[in-house]
């Protein structure tokens, strides 16, 4: 566990896919991590556009000794309770994507991992907990670019998605998993008992932090289920209850309004689209190498 | 000065912004959350083409939610005519809901989260018994506040249907029963309109006024209520070309005993908004100016608790509590004041763990 010493503020300017974030904090714990995670992204200039100003400070003086609290602020607005001082960091990361998901309605933004291979992007809705996150890092280390974890964001121009490399958090068992399936993969701190029990961040590979400026073209929407245990079974899906389940598992689809309809229209009719469960992870990135007009690299 | 306040007294200066300039002038406009009505604005002057991708993006796509929030407006409001088809009284609609339906500028991007109506005392049982049965909920079920809503204030307690969550509040007067002044409803039924095609009726366009300007500097906190500044701006620039409203406001105003909050709206909104008014209609509200310390002391005291906050800027905590304090005394007699006080502190020491 990290423990944070704290000093004057320090200012960070870093791009995240489409947004530039502004972080002020006096936490000098989140430096390294921040750091860690982000440094091979490509600095923005020193007056970019800023479209998330961000504070994570320290709670009121009383609480600056005994169990110190890390504050997240957006704007001078304070949108949840404060965490313990050493979960900085998460809460950096869940309050960010917090951020997105209220600010982002250039995109069509869908609750999803993103992968892409030779231009054309791999979408995978899910809903919490049944291992979207576990699924993108794995394959994020068998040959495709890893997009994001948690956000596709189509576009109005093109419809295409684009990149948002995040820190990806694996939870409870998901960090060993991973550690077992791709050595090379990257994993931070474990912070214990966090909201969403232990938590571990995989630091977004390299390539996805360089290329963060390239969109894909979506071509394949899968929506994975895990089942312990289970074979693998992968079937095509039409395309109205794509549509359906798409509409529901999206942070700003009603919001869109009639734009959200016929963005999402759009992507649906130009993708192959499947229902999976599995039981292996080994099990299903093989399958999914065999979708139609994939490319081998 | 802040950037904002010179981008909405002259929209034309934005084309100059240098981008660190654009960067502060976002985290204004995001603070107060008025995004949507930013753009909306700088669009309508057509000064789209001037601002750069990244903000006019920004700009442009936030304002999907108050266009969503305006149409479960419209849905709620058809769902409230339904339920009060059975019942013999007009309706009037104020504040968000009325700038929508009456199609004013003001109501571009403009978001709201109340759905605010009005109607004659002597059928309030009958609307809240007919919401009731249609399935409307009293959103404070707690007795206290049952009764401080029913003895003092000029509403029902808040209600919402639980399909939608949207509140209504049932009025039959714009401000307290127990506040120091009493605009009589009877005028303001006397000057409303019907909507055209519609039963449902507003306010003249100078009791719209009248009555944003009690809301923010009689009945409310001042503090934070910028939003409610920018509407009075634009409704005011939108009115004051008309004749009518120009003669009729000062008059109207001392007729609702709403000279004052009329004063400082005017002054308020010309100081921090540039609100383009008639030297005339300025020169005949002076006289609800009120005496020079009071004076001073909202000069000192509402622009930095009402005009956006510099996001390096602390936030003007004595500021907003002296104008708390005096908000609250505006709404009650010391007596009654005193006795609310305590009974919001010993439940919130109770509620305490």
């Amino acid at each position: 566990m990290l423990s944070y010493s704290t000093s004057s503020a320090q200012n960070f300017l870093y791009r995240s896919g489409p947004f530039v974030v502004r972080l002020r904090t006096p936490i000098k714990g989140l430096q390294p991590l921040l750091r860690w995670c982000y440094d091979a992204a490509e600095e923005p200039a020193a007056d970019a556009y800023v479209h998330l100003n961000l504070r994570v400070d320290q709670g009121p003086l009383r609480r600056r000794f005994l169990k110190p609290q890390a504050v997240f602020r957006f704007e001078n607005r304070t949108p949840f309770e404060p965490y313990p001082q050493n979960h900085a960091f998460p809460l950096l990361e869940w309050g960010t994507n917090w951020c997105i998901a209220m600010r982002g309605h250039r995109f069509l933004m869908l609750h999803a991992g993103v992968l892409e291979r030779g231009g054309q992007a791999l979408i995978l809705p899910a809903m919490p907990g049944s291992g979207k996150t576990t699924l993108t890092a794995a394959l994020a280390y068998r040959g495709w670019r890893f997009l994001s974890d948690e956000f596709a964001l189509i576009d109005g121009d093109r419809g295409h998605v684009h990149p948002l490399p995040r820190a990806a958090p694996l939870k409870n068992n998901a960090i060993d998993v991973i550690r077992a399936l791709a050595p090379a993969a990257e994993i931070g701190p474990v912070f214990e008992k966090t909201r969403k029990g232990t938590v571990a961040h995989l630091r977004p590979p390299r390539d996805a932090l360089e290329r963060q400026h390239e969109t894909a073209a979506p071509a394949w929407i899968v929506f994975p289920r895990y089942i312990a245990g289970h074979d693998l079974r992968i079937g095509r899906l039409s395309r109205s209850m794509a549509f359906t389940r798409l509409s529901q598992n999206s942070f700003n689809y009603r919001i869109l309004g009639a734009t959200g309809f016929e963005r999402l229209a759009t992507l649906i009719r130009r993708c192959a689209c499947f229902s999976a469960e599995y039981g292996r992870l080994d099990d299903i990135a093989a399958a999914l190498e065999g979708l139609p007009g994939l490319h081998a690299p | 000065m802040s950037l904002l306040l010179q981008i909405i007294a002259d929209p034309a200066t934005v084309a100059t912004l240098s981008p660190q300039q654009w960067n502060v002038l976002m985290q204004e406009v995001r603070g107060l959350r008025i995004d949507a009505r930013i753009g909306l604005l700088l669009e309508a002057q057509g000064l789209a083409g001037v601002c750069p991708a990244d903000p006019w993006h920004e700009l442009r796509a936030q304002r999907h939610p108050p266009q969503l929030v305006q149409a479960q407006m419209r849905l709620e409001l058809r769902k409230v005519l339904k339920a009060l088809a059975g019942v013999d009284t007009p309706l009037l609609l104020l504040k968000g809901a009325a700038y929508m339906l009456a199609g004013l500028p003001v109501a571009q991007g403009r978001a709201f989260t109340d759905l605010d109506i009005l109607v004659p005392r002597n059928r309030l049982e009958a609307v809240e018994a007919a919401l009731l049965g249609a399935g409307w909920r009293h959103q404070k079920s707690d007795d206290y506040d049952q009764r401080y809503y029913r003895r003092w204030m000029h509403e029902l307690p808040p209600l919402y249907h639980p399909e939608r969550g949207i509140v209504i509040d049932v009025h039959h007067s714009i401000l307290p029963l127990t506040s120091r002044v009493q605009p009589d409803p009877g005028l303001l039924w006397a000057d409303s309109a019907a909507l055209p095609g519609s039963t449902l009726r507003v306010l003249s366009p100078a009791d719209m006024v009248l009555h944003s300007a009690a809301h923010l500097f009689h009945d409310g906190e001042i503090s934070g209520g910028f939003g409610n500044l920018l509407d009075l701006h634009l409704l005011l620039t939108d009115f004051v070309r008309d004749a009518d409203f120009r003669a009729r406001l000062p008059e109207r105003a001392a007729q609702l005993q709403l000279g004052r909050p009329l004063y400082y709206a005017l002054s308020f909104s010309q100081d921090l908004c540039g609100t383009r008014l008639p030297d005339a209609l300025v020169a005949h509200c002076r006289h609800f100016a009120p005496g020079p310390v009071p004076g001073w002391l909202m000069r000192t005291l509402v622009p930095p608790v009402l005009g956006p906050r510099h996001p390096r800027h602390r936030p003007a905590a004595f500021a907003a509590w002296l104008l708390y304090l005096r908000s609250h005394w505006l709404r009650m007699r010391p007596g009654l004041l005193a006795v609310h006080l305590t009974r919001k502190a010993l439940r919130r020491a109770s509620a305490q763990p």
